[in-house]
């Protein structure tokens, strides 16, 4: 069976700026992914061509179908929420819904209709006279009710309040997610995800740093705090990240078994935030 | 065909002055109906009453069909520009349908759509003036409403008109689908600026006048391209009072010169420049990705 995304040297290029360098990817289906990158390493240019949003040079296929050629296609499979609100503000809610249900072969009204109940918001009233947390609520029903096989979210909880992100990754997960579906989440706050998430992508000045399962990175990489004393024997193992705290220093390693880093302290896996500032902030002398 | 109805239905709910507009005028003109006083200081000969009724049909529907005008060439320089603005257009490409089928119910929208919101407002508003002014009046005036004929005669006027300038304007409307979907802001200054800066540096650098030309000949040939000349005594005008002249429409039948229209060659030109630039907007919507 194909990935559900395949991108093999996927190259954007923006005038002189290059905005994804020969990406090279998989998301397999039933997967959770976090894309995550710092501000500008081509985050949101990933997601553009993987939604058919932007055209690219490279091969990229995205549930059996080339994106730019094919958005139209691709989007009742695929649905998508990017960054801010943007919903237009003449919009009605009922009228977003009927607008949705009209269109939309895998839309289920009843669903939308439901998670809106959960709401106090009312169908007559205008997205302009809706609050930014308000509104988030109201594309997540109308995205929700759609039965596609990819959902992509683009930074889905930006100006959400701390409740408000709890019960919308909740929802999430408990609600929406099975085996059938995938969900692909750009987020820059990696911790709030990190324990949904079943693979990360990493990404950096547009190209791709890691691309693994969570499983593969607990058997991959290792941390351990050394004391001073042993730093310099620690050394030699060749870590590739170390950061100094509580007087001690925290070694990260790649691919060096857990039984030969024991003997200086507890071998913890890092967590993805760790692992995340280790990979971007490059090795060290 | 299902889709383009929601889309069209969409035009509705985002340009609700497409059917404001057009109802404020017919109010208008109903007031004036109603509370209106003329006075006609002659008594008129029967075809006198007619041309007045003529005039009096007719000049509503100008009125009706000059505004739609407007309506129309803002709309289609707006349309694929607002969900731009407001980023709204994220949501729209998250749908499963296709930027051609946007980009051609917004044509459908600004070309078929609009006119025919108009026509029928003006039918309405029509009947009900004529109406009012009957039993208000019961005068010559009123008399010259009701000819059937003169009603059939301004159907088929509009009818024509709506098709024969959404062929010859295609070029016009196609260029500002172009700018609606390019343009980052000031989407009115920037359908002015190309053709004017063409005319002006043509001007400067050749000499020439070919530029202004082509653009002056879409914009005014229109009338003599679909209609007769207007020399033809019994195709246009007609006497009101004895003092002065005002056009009417005698017989439309005589005024439409649909083969004329279609025998031109400037006609189809027009039409494949125009096809050519909506295309041009279909690819500039698909590739509308940056913020």
């Amino acid at each position: 069976m194909p990935a559900l995304i395949e991108a093999r040297d996927v190259t954007k290029r923006y005038g002189r700026h290059i905005a994804l360098d020969h990406a090279t990817f998989r998301v397999e289906t039933g997967r959770i992914v976090g894309l995550i990158g710092p501000n500008g390493a081509g985050k949101t240019s990933a997601l553009r061509a993987i939604l058919g949003l932007t055209s690219y040079q490279g091969h990229l296929r995205v549930l059996d179908r080339e994106p730019f050629a094919e958005r139209a296609d691709l989007m009742r499979d695929a649905c998508f929420i990017a960054d801010v609100a943007v919903l237009p503000s003449w919009l009605r809610v009922d009228n977003a819904i009927d607008f949705v249900s009209g269109i939309h072969p895998r839309f289920r009204r009843e669903r939308a209709l439901a998670l809106l109940a959960k709401t106090e918001i009312s169908g007559r009233r205008r997205m302009r006279e809706l609050s930014k947390g308000m509104k988030t609520q109201v594309h997540l029903a109308l995205t929700m009710a759609i039965d596609a096989r990819l959902f992509v979210l683009d930074e889905p909880t930006l100006g959400l309040d701390i409740l408000a992100r709890r019960s919308f990754y909740d929802a999430l997960v408990n609600d929406y997610m099975d085996d059938t579906r995938t969900i692909l989440i750009t987020t820059h706050q990696v911790e709030e995800v990190e324990h949904l998430l079943t693979d990360v992508i990493f990404i950096n000045k547009g190209r791709i740093v890691l691309d693994s399962s969570v499983e593969e990175i607990a058997a991959r990489y290792a941390a351990v705090a050394v004391a001073d004393a042993q730093l310099d024997a620690a050394r030699l193992r060749k870590p590739f990240y170390e950061r100094r705290t509580l007087g001690k220093t925290v070694l990260y390693f790649d691919r060096v078994a857990a039984g030969e880093l024991a003997e200086w302290g507890e071998v913890l896996t890092p967590s993805i935030a760790d692992l995340f500032v280790a990979k971007l902030s490059g090795t060290p002398a | 065909m299902n889709e383009y109805s929601w889309l069209i239905k969409r035009e509705f709910w985002e340009n609700r002055a497409i059917w404001i507009l057009p109802a404020v005028i017919g109010m208008a003109l109903t007031l004036g109906a109603l509370f209106g006083k003329v006075e006609i200081d002659v008594t008129p000969s029967p075809d006198q009453v007619r041309t007045l009724g003529g005039t009096v049909l007719f000049g509503f529907g100008v009125t009706f069909f000059g505004v739609m005008n407007l309506y129309s060439t803002w709309y289609l320089l707006e349309c694929l520009y607002a969900d731009r603005k407001d980023r709204s257009i994220l949501f729209w490409k998250s749908l499963p349908i296709s930027d051609a089928k946007t980009v051609l119910a917004k044509l459908f929208t600004g070309v078929l759509v609009i006119p025919l919101v108009y026509f029928i407002a003006a039918d309405i508003s029509t009947l009900l003036i004529a109406f009012i002014v009957s039993v208000r009046a019961r005068s010559t005036l009123a008399y010259g409403l009701w000819q059937s004929d003169l009603w059939l005669q301004l159907q088929a006027l509009w009818i024509y008109l709506i098709v024969t300038t959404a062929i010859w304007y295609l070029p016009f409307v196609g260029y500002l689908l172009v700018i609606s979907a390019w343009a980052k802001r000031a989407v009115i200054l920037w359908s002015i600026v190309p053709p004017l800066a063409a005319y002006l540096l043509e001007r400067w650098f050749f000499g020439t006048h070919w530029v202004g030309t082509l653009l002056v000949q879409r914009a005014f040939d229109y009338r003599s391209v679909a209609f007769h000349g207007t020399s033809d005594p019994y195709a246009w005008g007609g006497n009101v009072t004895a003092a002065g002249l005002i056009p009417a429409p005698q017989s439309v039948w005589r005024l439409l010169d649909p083969l004329e229209f279609v025998s031109r060659p400037a006609t189809w030109m027009g039409l494949l420049v125009g096809v050519a630039l909506i295309m041009g907007a279909i690819q500039l919507r698909l590739r509308v990705s940056e913020t």
